[in-house]
Parts: C-alpha cells; structure tokens; sequence
C-alpha cells in the first residue's frame, strides 16, 4: 500500500460500540479499524454478537453507545457504499428468475422506478458476473445452479450494488472442499479490486489461510488482527472456554507480537 | 316457569329429525375433532376442503356404476363410502403427482385439481340427474334434518372405524406428522400411514358432508381443533378438547335453529363453533388476547424498577413516599406503581405506612447499580464524552450492568476509586468477600488479607504466599497499588503487577458482615 492510500480513512472503523438487548450487552465496547482493501474474518463462538456486529456495519441497529463509520462516514449516512450478502437459506430457488436478473437487482437502488436500465447498469452487471467468474451461466434459472455457484450470483449481486465493503454471512456454510476453494478466489478477487470484505466464518482451521486480519469476538474483541496475533491457544480456550481441542494445531508458529487488542 | 324450561330445553329435541341429527352430529363431531388436530398441525386444512368438493364426483361415479350393475335404488351408503373414499384417494394421489413432477407449489396442485374434479362431478350429476339422486343444493349446504337412519349407520361405522384407527395408530400418527424423516427411519411405513390419514379424513369428511354441506366441512373440522389448540400444549388432551367443542357446536347449533325457528341447521353448528372459538380465543389463560394483554400490561420495564432503586437510594437511608418517587422517575405513575409491587415481591423494599425504604437486599442492589453507573460514567469519560452529556449516557448505560461487563469496565479502568464529578465508585461487593480469594488489584485502603500466589513480574520481598497484608492508600492518581506488610514494608504495585498477586480477604475493613456498606 502507498502512502496516498493509507491516508484515506479507513474502509470500517468502529469505535466503542456498545449493543444490548436488557442487562447483558450483545456487543462490550468494540474497537477497530479496516484498512480498505482487506479480507477480514469475524471469528467466534455461536451467540457471541457476530451478526449483531454486522447488523451493526449495515446500519440496522441503534447502538447503546459508539460509533461505526464507513470511510469516515457514519454508517447511516453510507448506505449504498455497503453491500450484505446473505446466507443461502432465505431464498426460494424455485423462483422465475436468471442469474443476469438477481444480479441486476443490484442496480434497482440506483434506477428510478420510471427508468429503465441504461447500458452502463448491463455493462456493470457484466462485470460483476466475470469477476465471480458466473458470465457464462446468466441465462440459467438461479435453481439450476450449484450451491458455490448460488453464493457466487449473489456476491455479484452485491457488487452490482456499486458497494465497496461488502459483508458476508458465512458464505463457506455447508459446501464442499472444490466449492470453498471457488468462492475463496471470488473473494480474492474482490479484494484485489480494491473491495473491502468483512466475512462472518466457522472453522478456525482455515481462518488463519483465508484472511490478511481476524476479529475474535465473544461480547467483547478478544484480539484484532493478522491471524499470527489473534490464533494463540490461550485467547481461543478462554474465548471458546476450552472447547476447542486441537487449539495447539491452529496456532501458528508465527511471532508472538501482542498485535492482539486486549 | 317449567313450561318455560320445557320449551327452551326439551322442545327442539322433540321432533324425531332433531333427535336423529343430534345423534349422528355428534357421532361425526368426535371424529371431526380428532382428525382435525391432525389436519390444523400438518396445515391441510385446504385438502379437507378438496376433499370435500371431490366427493361429489366420487359420489355421482358410485352410484351411477352401482346403479348400472345392480339396479338397485338403495344403495346410498354403500355408493356415498366406496365413491367419496375413491375420490379422496384420486384426489390426494393426482396432488402428489402435479407437485412432484412439476414445479408447481402443492397448494396450487390442490387448488387445480379438486376443482377440477368438482367440475367433472358437478358435469356428471347434471346429465343423470335422471338416474341419481343427488341434491346439489342439500350436498352443498348439508341436509341435517334429513338425517336418514341409513345415514346413522354410515356415521356411526365411520365413527367407530376412524377412532379405533387412531386409538391404535396414535402413536404412528403422531411422529409422522411431528418429524417424517425419522419416523422413516426408525422403519415406520410413513406413506401407508399417510394414506390410513387421508382415508380417515375422506370418512369423516363423507360424515360432516352430510351434516353440513360441503362448504361448511372445513369449519366442522378445522374449528373444534383450532379452538383446542390455543387451550393446550399436548396433542391427546388437544383431541380430547377438539371432540368436545365439535360436540357442543353441534348441540349448540340444533337448539340455535329450534330457538330461532329459520336458521338454516349447517350453518347453525358451524356460526356456533366459530362463535365459541372466538370467545376461547378472547379467554383463553395462557395464548389468549385477554391473557396476553394482562401480561403485557403487567410487565414492567427493568429499566424503570431500576431508577425507582434509583431513587429510593438517593434519599440516603431515609424512606420516600410513592409521590416523591413519581416527581423523580420518568415514568408513568402506573408503571412506577407496578415497579414498586414488583420491588416488594422481589423483597427489595419495604412499605411501612407509605413510607418506602429498601432492604439490606435493596441496598445491596443499590449499591450495585450505582457502582455500575458510576463505572459507565468514569468509562464515557475515558473515551472522551464531554462533561454534560456523560450523566445521561451513564443513566442509559447503567442498565446493562451484568457482572461480566462491570468487571470489564472495571478492570479496563484500572479498577478506578472515583467517577469523574469525584464521587466515590462503590467497591467490587461479588468477588470482594471475606474468605475469597481476588486479585489484589480488587483492595481498597483497609482491607486485611493474607497472600496465596504471586506471579511474576512480582518480586518484592515482603509479599510470599502466607504473609498477611493490608491494603493501603493508591497513589499517583490511584495508578499505584500500595500493599503494608505485617512487617510495616509498603509495597508498591502497578495495576499489571496488582493482578499478578492473589489474596485471600479476611476482613473489609469498613463493612459490616451484612455487606450494608454506607452508601451516600
């Protein structure tokens, strides 16, 4: 990165975030800031306040106390410069519809109801069907597809969307190994076109491959940061209470810097 | 006066057809409530009411092939059974078959197909009219007062034969209908018991046809179930209920029509069993409107219970009275006068002439929500909320005040004695006991222990497990933890090296066993 980028304002920056729902918070004052241009997975426990956290991201919630911006802007304010890719199970597949017309529903934010689309939206959605590598398919009706296809259609979707962060709700759930490895390179790719993703994610054996930073989060951030700093025995078994067995395995041998917030 | 009662009670029941139509309602009402559960659970509501309309065809079909190879004219039981089961069947099969071999949803497979076969029944009684005997008018609209003893027959057959099915297959039915996929794999034969469902449905609907007509069978059978639904939570006392209130909106609607004289008799018992799931619905104890309404009201916000602790502590050990706690709590008084009941149940406070005042419970809960507001106030502080608006942040906050979080707080702060205006933040009162062990960055000035551990970086000299210590005053801005050695040695600490050394309290210097600390 040079330095003209790393004087913009951060991609997602969140700052003392407090979120409840009666006595005991959801969210204990998170911190941290995205660099744009990143991969972050969001790691931790069921129950420990990851989809509130992108709940949080997207705007939805009000918080008890803190800020999220969104390059220097409050979240509110952003809409439209962040993008949520859901997971599989809330659509129905069956649906009328092709590939080319999920992702152009993309652009509906952007088109006034009594227009219609210009070149340039059929040209954007062209683009984001070749970045997730599904241009071929965009005649087929969404059920014909496999489920890593499935995930992939609506990440174009959400590119269509023209946002710049985009947030996923464990899109490597229930598919195979070939599956995974197609949808980690659609989210490299993404990154490489400058896309911020913020990718809610399970299994801590490949977390510390997939992502450049880790958000372990139960309540409140237990460690940010490269994988090296957040995969460390001690923090999984107190964030995971000892669950976990083969923590040893995760760690990696990496430098025990304490890049990890506490 | 008996005369009167004669007429109102006895009277209806005097004609022969009435007698008759009672019977035979209530034959089929008890079938119509148990199948029903069965039908409101699986949501096939809509498939009784195909049912229903597909009879017709399987009826004219029935007789018409009876009547060409018998030729004979009675044999309306036989011909109403064998047909409407037929016609249940097809009607079910040809359902399955549309949804599986096409995309279309099964609620539309229903929709297209009965119709259809109703149109082919309907196409078929007109052009033999002549042959058959089929009112159309009565098969819609029922024909309860012409309950023949022919027909009691059928119903009491079917009655019999549908209960003893589900007697013996309850527990089949019921795993079907709760999870398919293991019944299937625990070697339940899922599809025969489906069809053994849709046949007892096809009877029972073949019965309440007969009663009601094919237009109210769905009420006959969906209602008395619904109405039990909302009254329990298992589904044999449900079946129970559901034959009860299938029963009483058939009696219900027998005298309906006596007393008035014109209503037409389906439509009674199917108005009564709408009208009594109404006001079930309305007074049902625990998924009834009443009840829920009741439960709403009564609930009171904790945030609102909290700010009356609130301000009962304020008044520093002397009691309030229930005006004083209105002017101060932003509530309305209906909601303070239910925080306050809820206070005394939790034996938080204590009423004497209208003078409230806490308990050594309430004080402890005082104190604890004050020292979790005192905390979020030293906390917006920290991450630099101005002056006037950390009091009413702190006063939002100071609701989310679970043990794990003020100890977050608390230990971020460097465990802090006083919030910015000054005050005093109340001493951790959950871990800091006599007799438990804590942190030493926990002690406040006073307090007597003796040390169990000490890790590194600690090394002072004075501080070895077993040495007993007392706590003394925090310097440099409380970042300095200071412990006296029996010996007169102060050790100094910082806040890492405080949590470092573990110590067992022996006394809390001030406090009284009670924990009723002072609270100003």
């Amino acid at each position: 990165m040079n330095s003209e980028v790393s004087n913009n304002p951060p991609a997602i920056e969140v700052e003392n975030l407090t979120v409840s729902y009666g006595p005991t918070p959801a969210l204990l004052d998170i911190s941290f800031e995205v660099p744009a241009g990143k991969l972050v997975g969001v790691i931790g426990p069921n129950g420990s306040g990851k989809s509130t956290l992108i709940k949080s991201i997207l705007g939805f919630l009000n918080p008890d106390f803190g800020e999220v911006r969104l390059f220097g802007q409050p979240a509110d304010d952003a809409v439209g410069r962040v993008a949520y890719v859901p997971q599989r199970g809330s659509v129905d597949w069956d649906f009328p519809i092709t590939v080319k017309d999920v992702v152009l529903m993309g652009r509906y934010g952007h088109v006034p109801w009594w227009k219609s689309f210009s070149k340039d939206d059929h040209q954007i959605v062209t683009e984001s069907l070749e970045m997730v590598r599904m241009a071929d398919y965009q005649g087929r009706q969404i059920g014909q597809l496999s489920g890593g296809q499935q995930q992939r259609v609506f990440m174009a979707r959400a590119m269509a969307q023209g946002a710049d962060v985009l947030l996923l709700d464990e899109p490597f759930a229930g598919v195979d190994a070939a599956t995974e490895r197609a949808i980690l390179d659609v989210l490299e790719r993404t990154r490489a076109a400058g896309k911020t993703l913020m990718v809610v994610h399970h299994d801590l054996a490949t977390a510390a491959e997939y992502f450049d930073l880790l958000i372990l989060l139960k309540q409140r951030m237990y460690a940010f940061g490269p994988p090296s700093a957040v995969l460390h025995a001690e923090l999984l078994s107190e964030v995971y209470e000892g669950k976990v067995r083969a923590f040893a395995d995760l760690v990696t041998t990496g430098p025990t810097n304490n890049g990890g917030a506490r | 006066m008996m005369q009167w009662l004669y007429d109102v009670l006895i009277g209806p029941l005097a004609p022969v057809s009435h007698q008759k139509a009672l019977i035979g309602g209530c034959l089929i009402a008890v079938v119509c409530g148990v199948i029903g559960c069965f039908i409101i659970l699986r949501r096939m509501a809509f498939l009784t009411d195909a049912l229903s309309h597909s009879m017709l065809a399987g009826v004219t079909a029935g007789y018409l092939i009876l009547k060409l190879t018998f030729r004979s004219d009675n044999l309306d039981g036989p011909a109403l059974l064998l047909g409407a089961l037929a016609a249940g069947i097809v009607t079910v099969a040809l359902v399955a078959f549309v949804s599986r071999v096409s995309r279309v949803k099964e609620d539309a497979a229903i929709g297209m197909m009965y119709t259809g076969i109703f149109a082919l029944g309907a196409v078929l009684a007109s052009i033999y009219r002549d042959v058959i005997h089929i009112d159309l008018y009565h098969f819609v609209t029922g024909q309860t007062l012409g309950v023949t003893d022919n027909d009691l027959w059928v119903m009491g057959v079917i009655t019999a034969f549908v209960l003893s099915m589900v007697v013996l297959f309850f527990r089949q039915l019921q795993i079907v209908s709760f999870d398919p996929i293991m019944a299937a794999a625990i070697g339940v034969p899922v599809l025969a018991v489906e069809y053994l469902l849709t046949t007892c449905t096809s009877f029972v609907v073949i019965g309440a046809v007969n009663m009601v007509g094919v237009i109210q069978v769905v009420g006959l059978m969906v209602t008395p179930a619904a109405t039990a639904y909302i009254l329990c939570d298992r589904l044999s006392r449900m079946m129970v209920l559901a034959s009860g209130f299938g029963v009483s909106s058939v009696v219900g609607g027998i005298y309906l029509m006596s007393w008035t004289g014109n209503f037409p008799p389906g439509a009674s018992i199917v108005l009564v069993s709408t009208l009594q799931f109404l006001v079930v619905l309305l007074v049902a104890p625990r998924y009834g409107m009443i009840a829920d309404w009741l439960r709403r009201i009564r609930l009171v916000p904790e945030q609102v219970v909290e700010d009356v602790v609130g301000c009962i502590r304020r008044a520093k050990g002397k009691a309030v009275t229930l005006e004083a706690i209105n002017k101060f709590v932003d509530a309305p008084p209906t909601q303070v006068q239910r925080a306050v009941n809820a206070l005394e149940r939790r034996e938080w406070i204590e009423i004497d002439d209208a003078r409230i005042s806490l308990t050594a419970d309430g004080r402890r809960e005082a104190r604890r929500l004050l020292r979790a507001h005192r905390l979020w106030e030293a906390y917006l502080d920290h991450v630099g909320v101005a002056g006037q608006a950390v009091h009413a942040q702190a006063h939002a906050l100071e609701h989310v005040h679970d043990e794990e979080t003020i100890d977050y707080i608390d230990d971020k702060l460097g465990h802090p004695l006083t919030d910015p205006h000054g005050a005093e933040i109340p001493e951790d009162f959950v871990h800091l006991v006599p007799g438990n062990e804590v942190k030493a960055a926990l002690l406040r000035e006073g307090h007597r222990a003796i040390v169990t551990d000490v890790q590194p970086p600690v090394t002072a000299t004075g501080l070895t497990p077993g040495a007993a210590i007392t706590a003394g005053p925090r310097r440099d801005e409380g970042e300095t933890w200071t412990l006296i050695t029996d010996d007169g040695e102060e050790v100094r600490l910082d806040h890492n090296a405080a949590d470092a050394v573990t110590v067992r309290l022996i006394s809390d210097g001030f406090t009284d066993s009670s924990g009723e600390a002072p609270i100003e």
